[in-house]
């Protein structure tokens, strides 16, 4: 059955190989490795021989992960069939040399796995048969192959892990050939494999060989980390190699000796860098923190030095972690919790022997009864304390241990250890711990030669010599030093049975207690019985031993390797026979041992309160003890010898104590301790529920914060503030101690030193919640010290006011502030809308309070710079513009000269200046809403949504706001900012020049608002000119607004003027960006301007006629009126490209102020003008127009036209029509001038103005003028028959023929003689009635004296002749030019009707003007006339 | 080369499962650990922990504090980390409790503690595997905000690791890298399994 069982597997083995083998992919193949794997571990039968070669075969296939599958398969083969191992170790072997590391790596743990299986077989064989099994053997020597190969890997370069795992092989193989010293021989596990079983006579196996190739390979690996070696290792190698080291070294602490020098040699700073060093760093820093923790004797002399080695590393930083972790490990192997780590903190503060010996005493105490480890292992422990520091201990143990063996050698080494111990209390350097090192060494005798050598052969000669020197004090002088030792063995028996006392209860040891203070002569009489006691301790102790079947070689090893003694010292009986007449030295043995003597009173001192409320008579004893231990303290200084004779007076108490000792060893427990060690134990253990301690924290609390006035008398408040802090920290939050003292602080913040009270807290708990110790208490920490700063901030806000500081400082001085304060900050400096409802009054000053908040944090504190400045910027854009203004002073005066936020708060502006031109100019129609939510956005930030008002009621009031006025606000507080920024910094101007382009009419506006102000403040600086210079386009306007304001008041700079001029003749044709400084330019300048501003809508020319005129102040006008008018004549319309009607405007703009341009000026000016050769065009025009706003000038004109006539003005035909029509104006002075004309001239004067003959012909008809005029004008005139010449004119100009029959029944209407061939119709009588009419009136008005007699004589002859035309076209419809004239006729009877009551009235302004209103109607149509007529003559 | 991670801090809370889920979602094989004696949630108050034995599923912490006080595990993060980790693995693990958890290959820790305790851990467990473990620490605060950083880190880091062979002949330059490129520093030991 099994057979077939056998054989069905072995050929599914086989096929699962072969299977495998041929499979071309991997994981195929791996799985059927993997069942073949399965297959072999379930089956317990012999090996399959056959399956070897296939198995061998895919070592070499081609994927690595199958190979090193195999590898791992024929490993476990191997393990299991150690008769295959000659087969299997070469493949192995060749497997080392794999290219694919994992296989090598697999290879080396096979081997590793292999070599220890099968040295163990060899070494178990061995001890039980002279001779080896063949088999065995042969595996055995092709073990040893593999092993030298593995090993040569470890030490020649090469991948490194495959060298990792090699170097660890090795590490193994030293353990493996080196005893275990805290090995035994019951196990029997792998891993407690002890090569300590080998005994002389093993056929391979020689421990001595196996130990010397240890430590050659030790010593191999030693020398790659010697100095030059080390430096070609990589830092994997290098913490390696560390790692091996030490795990040897704490396996077999033999070695320390040897490995511990190259360690601590090994300065990996001076030949490693960067990573590498940090690595080989901490690999060391563990290796010398585990060396620490290590028991063994041999590990001991390097404490000191590893120490050392640490602070070298650590730079001090973690050497109290290793004293820590040292005593640790001292105190206890196990998990150590909180109620020793307490221990801990308290004994280093004292004495590091009391420390340790406490806990040894607590921890012993606890291996005793609880403890399920092992023996070795307690052994161990012990053993090493025993090394250390511990005499009290060793003692003890030893002691016990005595009495089972009744050997007096181990006894003798006891009290030697406790006296070397107590003397060397003070001084516990490493030559103490050699002293005892050695002594447990040779205690130990031949077996520890070697430990002895390397031990001798690791220290130096100086540290030899002060060993033995201080190992003369062990000496004996005299019998009372052993009395000192027997001193601390009774001590230390005392202390161990004292453990045992832990459970029993207070009460009963204080209860003993009393009895042994009360009846001290019970007690002396006890105590000679103490001897007896100690025997029974000792049996105790020894069944303790028993009980956990400490084995007897184990406790001699034990012994031996504690006690610290001389060889030399024979003198065992005395050792023993010292102890009865010593007893009462008890307190003696407190000042020798310092340790245990402060930390045994100390316990009496703090817990004697608590048992005096349990016993009265116990003070008495407490204060006893407080005697004792002061006399103990004393005596410390003292020489020991003389502590003898001190302690001799207090031989009562230490009876006494004695006494209480022997009663309490009714309970069985022999060593019921010195008195000073029971109050410690009695110490009371009330148990209080929840509720009570939450109750009594409360009330310390309370009282501690209530005790404010006592304390700030007596000065103790910083003390009073830590303890709060810490309180509130430690307290459960139920307590809600923050509460509390919120509470307090804010009942009156002054008087209560609030500020440093809430400081202190802040700080504590900010300390807390940055410990990092925990996140989750530190998160917890962090929002009781949020809602703490803000409640206190806030109830500081509605309490105090706005002008007081203590928030401004409270914000200062606190550690961090949070969100929610910088919030509550924000609200101060930009409020929202019900704030301001309900602070109206305050409002103001909070928000100046909260500015300088901002401002003082900004400066003092980086951490939240950025926080704070948004605040203050926030509140430099908010809708209010008084809190604006605030924010905007200090923002622009304070924290822009700051200069790490400089560049921000540009940002910041210029981002809130391109704000207002992008949303509201490109979606206009939405900038409205825009504003509503940005305005809501905002509130809704610093404020819940005002509720007040009904929503829809605020939508509709919001929405019904005049829109351009919010725009412009809206537009104003965006840049309020960045103008006052402007003034700081001019350059910064000139990106409100390039948005002015694109901006909105509302922001425009607001810019035109602020820049007078603005300007005024920056002046023309040279940023401010540059920016002039170069203009964005489209900024003209703001260009003009700027020179304007920079013009007002002040002579502009000469600079300015310039670079106007340049920009005017470069950039900007509008002539208007030169008005500012027009008053300011030289003459030429303003001359060579004039005719652009001739150009210009009558209104900006009269603006900047104004200002040529006016000048300034210091230079006077630019130009005078008459120099003005000069200039615009000098106009050619032609060549300086300005239409004619223009310059008349100009002209027109001239007349009406007539304030300026006097009668004077105007007689200067034409009298300049007339000189002007050609003359100017508009020359008769103006004439025209000075006669008729001055008729007083009439004269000079008649005499300008006189001068006309001698210039041939006829010439010009265009000035020709000006002429006639100006002499027509003045009629009748005008005669005289007509009449020098040429006849030529003066008939085609008469045809131009037909109205002109008839007054004319009457006027040369006088007899006196007549006679005077030459024959040819009279002919003219039609005086004299000329019927050549008037047929002539006659029939060449049929076409006026009426208008000369006209003329002629006007002249004959004054000279009644003349008679008029043409037929007089109806018309001509009404026409003869007007004109009657007319003469009359003009008859009868003096003549030229009142301007109104002018323009009447002036208007009504052509009103009349109009008039009279307009009729004659009612009557006869043949008239051609009726249909034009009708509206004019009626406006000239309107005003001739008018005229009448002008007349009555005297030369008043109002009449003036009035006739002014007409005159300059009349000049405009006859302009009109004037250019019809050119128009006319054009086109001819 | 697939190898096998561990994250370790010392709640298996936050940073481990961070990087845990991290790693996870990137396809590597990860678990994570948490060496302290107990797992510890921030409680109403700084000494009121709420403290749990490792093993307690998360599911049950999470339903627990949920009960207690939603608003505050809320506030504190605690609840949706929690409902992170239910969604990653069971329960907390302690580092020493699961050494049978089998052989990894790197272990990353997020606290110089944490780093102690477990190569601690690594020494005293019988080393006769021969086979190497990459210990690294990298400091990372314990909240929120620094775990996941972390977490990217000890991902970046892990596939870094990953995309070699082995390990042992490049991790200093690895480190080297990662110490220059995030400039933090990065301590590693080498133990054996």
């Amino acid at each position: 059955m099994v057979g077939i069982m056998a054989s069905y597997s072995r050929e599914r083995l086989e096929g699962l190989a072969s299977s495998a083998k041929s499979a071309t992919e991997l994981p195929p193949k791996l799985h059927r490795l993997r069942n073949l794997r399965r297959n072999l571990q379930g089956d317990a039968s012999v090996f399959p021989n056959e399956l070897l070669p296939l198995l061998f075969d895919l070592l070499s296939d081609q994927f690595g992960a199958v190979r090193k599958f195999v590898a791992e398969i024929l490993g476990e083969i191997g393990l299991k069939y150690v008769e295959l191992l000659p087969e299997i170790v070469p493949l192995l072997i060749k497997s080392l040399e794999d290219e694919t590391p994992a296989v090598a790596r697999q290879a080396i743990a096979c081997g590793a796995d292999l070599f220890s299986s099968t040295l163990e077989k060899v070494a178990v064989q061995g001890l039980h048969s002279s001779e080896l099994d063949e088999l065995l053997e042969s595996s055995w020597t092709w073990m040893i192959k593999f092993k030298d190969e593995i090993c040569s890997l470890a030490f020649k370069q090469g991948n490194s892990g495959v060298k990792l795992c090699a170097i660890k092989f090795v590490e193994a193989l030293i353990v493996f050939y080196t005893p275990d010293p805290s090995g035994s021989l019951e196990s029997s596990s792998r891993e407690d494999f002890n090569i300590s079983i080998l005994r002389g006579g093993h056929p391979i196996l020689n421990i001595g060989d196996l130990s010397i190739e240890a430590s050659q390979k030790l010593g191999l690996l030693l020398d790659q980390l010697r100095h030059p070696a080390a430096k070609s290792l990589n830092s994997p190698t290098i913490i390696v190699l560390i790692n091996s080291l030490s795990s040897v070294a704490k396996k077999r602490p033999a070695y320390c000796g040897k490995i511990l020098p190259v360690l601590l040699s090994l300065d990996p700073l001076i030949f490693l860098k960067g990573v590498h060093a940090a690595a080989a760093n901490l690999a060391l820093k563990t290796v010398f923190l585990s060396c620490l923790k290590c028991t063994h004797p041999a590990a001991a002399p390097w404490k000191d030095r590893l120490i050392g080695a640490l602070k070298e590393i650590e730079d001090g930083g973690r050497v109290d972690k290793a004293e820590d972790l040292f005593f640790k490990t001292n105190g206890s192997i196990q998990d150590n919790d909180s109620v020793e780590d307490t221990k801990f903190q308290v004994s280093k503060k004292e004495n590091p022997l009391c420390a340790s010996s406490v806990v040894e005493e607590r921890n012993f105490g606890r291996k005793r009864s609880g403890s399920d480890k092992n023996i070795d292992l307690n052994g161990d422990a012990l053993s090493g304390k025993r090394a250390r520091i511990t005499p009290s201990m060793s003692g003890e143990s030893t002691g016990g241990l005595n009495g089972d063996d009744v050997d007096s050698l181990p006894l003798v080494a006891s009290t030697s250890a406790g006296q070397s111990i107590s003397r060397g209390v003070s001084d516990t350097g490493p030559v103490q711990q050699l002293v005892a090192m050695f002594g447990a060494l040779v205690a130990q005798g031949e077996k520890a030669i070697g430990s002895l050598e390397i031990l001798i052969s690791s220290i130096s000669a100086d540290l030899l010599a002060d060993v033995v020197m201080a190992n003369m004090d062990n000496i004996p002088p005299n019998g009372s030093s052993y009395a000192d030792g027997t001193d601390g063995l009774v001590m230390n028996m005392c202390l161990v049975g004292s453990d045992a006392h832990i459970k029993y209860p207070p009460s009963f040891v204080a209860g003993v207690l009393s009895l042994s203070t009360a009846f001290p002569p019970i007690a002396a009489l006890i105590n000679p019985h103490i001897p007896k006691m100690k025997k029974e301790g000792e049996e105790f102790s020894a069944d303790h031993v028993d009980q956990q079947m400490f084995p007897a070689e184990d406790a001699v090893l034990a012994t031996g390797l504690s006690a610290s003694s001389d060889t030399s010292l024979p003198v065992n009986e005395e050792g023993t026979s010292v102890f009865p007449p010593n007893v009462h030295y008890i307190g003696n043995i407190e000042s020798d041992i310092p340790g245990l003597d402060s930390s045994g009173q100390h316990d009496v001192l703090s817990e004697a309160p608590i048992t005096s409320v349990l016993g009265s008579t116990n003070v008495e004893a407490a204060s006893k003890n407080q005697d004792a231990s002061f006399s103990g303290e004393l005596l410390l200084a003292v020489i020991p010898s003389v502590s003898m004779d001190k302690s001799e007076e207090f031989s009562p108490k230490a009876a006494g104590t004695g006494s209480n000792s022997l009663v309490s060893s009714t309970a069985t427990s022999i060593a019921s301790a010195p008195q000073f060690v029971l109050p410690k134990i009695s110490a009371p253990v009330v148990d209080l529920s929840d509720g009570e301690k939450d109750g009594l924290q409360k009330l310390v609390f309370l009282r501690i914060v209530e005790a404010y006035k006592q304390i700030s008398i007596s000065g103790g408040s910083q003390l009073r503030f830590s303890l709060l802090g810490h309180l509130g920290a430690e307290f459960p939050s139920e307590l809600d101690p923050w509460k509390i003292l919120q509470e307090h602080i804010l009942s009156d913040y002054l008087s209560h030193e609030g500020h440093e009270l809430t400081v202190r807290v802040l700080y504590r708990l900010h300390g807390e919640a940055e410990a990092e110790q925990d996140y989750f208490s530190s998160a917890t920490a962090a929002s009781a010290y949020e809602s703490f700063l803000l409640a206190v901030a806030e109830a500081l806000r509605d309490s105090f006011p706005p002008s007081d500081k203590s928030l401004s400082k409270l914000l200062g001085d606190s550690p961090f502030l949070p969100k929610s304060v910088l919030k509550l900050l924000e609200s101060f400096c930009c409020p929202g809308s019900d704030d301001i409802v309900q602070k109206n009054l305050q409002n103001g000053d909070r928000v100046t309070q909260g500015l300088s908040a901002v401002w003082s944090l900004i400066e003092t504190r980086p951490g939240i710079r950025n926080d704070c400045l948004k605040i203050a910027l926030q509140s430099t854009v908010h809708y209010l513009g008084e809190i604006r203004m605030k924010a905007i002073r200090l923002v622009a005066n304070r924290l822009y000269s700051l200069s790490y936020i400089t560049q921000q708060i540009e940002e910041f502006a210029k981002d809130k200046l391109l704000s207002v031109v992008s949303p509201i100019s490109s979606e206009r129609g939405d900038a409205e809403t825009l504003i509503e939510d940005c305005k809501k956005e905002d509130l809704d930030v610093e404020n819940p949504p005002n509720k007040s008002q009904p929503v829809s009621g605020a939508g509709m009031d919001t929405s019904s706001e005049a829109t351009s006025s919010t725009s412009v606000t809206e537009a104003q507080r965006c840049l309020s900012l960045y103008f006052a920024l402007c003034t700081k910094k001019h350059a910064l101007f000139v990106h409100v020049f390039s948005i002015y382009k694109d901006a909105s009419e509302p922001v425009k506006e607001a810019i035109h608002l602020q820049i007078p102000l603005l300007v005024r403040t920056m002046g023309s600086s040279s940023e401010l000119l540059r920016i002039i210079a170069d203009p964005p386009s489209g900024s003209e306007n703001l260009i003009i607004k700027v020179l304007q304001t920079l013009t007002e008041g002040s002579k502009p700079s000469s600079e300015l003027i310039h670079t106007i001029r340049k920009l005017f003749d470069t950039r900007i044709k509008d002539v208007e960006i030169i008005y500012p400084i027009l008053p300011f330019l030289p003459r030429d300048d303003v001359l060579r301007i004039f005719p652009h501003m001739v150009n210009l809508p009558t209104e900006k020319f009269q603006v900047a006629l104004s200002r040529v005129l006016q000048g300034s102040s210091q230079s006077g006008p630019a130009l005078s009126p008459s120099e003005v008018l000069i200039a615009i004549h000098s106009i050619d319309p032609a060549r300086d490209g300005i239409p004619i009607k223009q310059v008349t405007e100009a002209c027109n703009t001239c007349f009406a102020q007539r304030e300026t341009f006097t009668q004077q000026v105007l007689a200067s000016v034409l009298n300049q003008l007339v000189q002007q050769i050609p003359l100017p065009m508009l020359f008769m025009r103006t004439a025209l127009q000075a006669v008729g706003v001055f008729p007083a000038l009439s004269d000079f004109i008649l005499e300008i036209l006189s001068r006309l006539v001698s210039k041939q003005i006829w010439k010009y035909p265009k000035l020709w029509v000006g002429f006639l029509k100006c002499a027509q104006s003045t009629q009748p002075q005008s005669y005289k001038v007509l009449l020098q004309l040429p006849s030529p001239q003066l008939g085609n004067a008469l045809t131009k103005i037909p109205a002109l003959r008839a007054p004319l012909t009457a006027h040369a008809s006088q007899p006196e003028i007549q006679s005077s005029l030459p024959r040819s004008t009279l002919a003219v005139l039609g005086l004299v028959p000329d019927s050549q010449t008037s047929q002539v004119q006659a029939s060449e100009t049929q076409n006026i023929q009426v208008q000369q029959q006209e003329q002629a029944s006007e002249s004959q209407q004054t000279s009644q003689s003349q008679q008029v061939s043409v037929p007089l119709s109806h018309s001509e009588t009404d026409h003869q009635e007007t004109s009657q009419v007319v003469a009359s009136q003009s008859q009868s008005s003096p003549i030229g004296t009142c301007p109104s007699e002018t323009s009447q004589s002036q208007s009504s002859p052509i009103g009349a002749g109009q008039s009279e035309m307009s009729q004659a076209t009612q009557v006869s419809d043949s008239d051609p030019q009726a249909p034009t004239s009708h509206t004019q006729t009626s406006d000239s009877q309107v005003s001739s009707q008018t005229q009448p009551d002008d007349e009555k009235m005297d030369d008043d302004d109002t009449v003036t003007s009035e006739n002014e209103t007409t005159e300059v109607e009349k000049s405009k149509e006859s302009s009109a006339e004037e250019e019809e007529e050119e128009g006319e003559e054009e086109e001819e | 080369m697939k190898f096998r991670y561990a994250m370790v801090c010392s709640s298996n809370q936050n940073r481990s499962m961070e990087a845990h889920n991290l790693l996870k979602r990137q396809g590597l094989d990860v678990a994570s650990y948490g060496t302290g004696s107990h797992v510890k949630l921030p409680g109403p108050s700084l000494r009121e922990p709420n403290v749990y034995d490792f093993g307690t599923p998360y599911k049950q912490m999470f339903d627990e504090l949920r009960r207690k006080d939603p608003e505050l595990y809320k506030r504190n993060g605690i609840l949706q980390m929690l409902k992170r980790n239910l969604s990653v693995k069971l329960a907390p693990q302690r580092w020493q409790d699961n050494a049978g958890d089998g052989v990894f290959d790197v272990v990353m820790t997020f606290e110089e503690k944490v780093f102690d305790s477990v190569l601690e851990d690594l020494n005293n467990r019988e080393q006769s595997l021969m086979k190497t473990i990459l210990v690294m620490n990298l400091e990372v605060k314990d909240n929120h905000e620094e775990a996941a950083i972390g977490g990217r880190l000890a991902l970046e880091l892990c596939q870094e690791i990953e995309g070699n062979e082995s390990w042992e002949d490049t991790i200093d330059d690895i480190v080297a890298g990662f110490e220059k490129q995030h400039r933090r520093k990065l301590v590693y030991s080498i133990s054996f399994y």
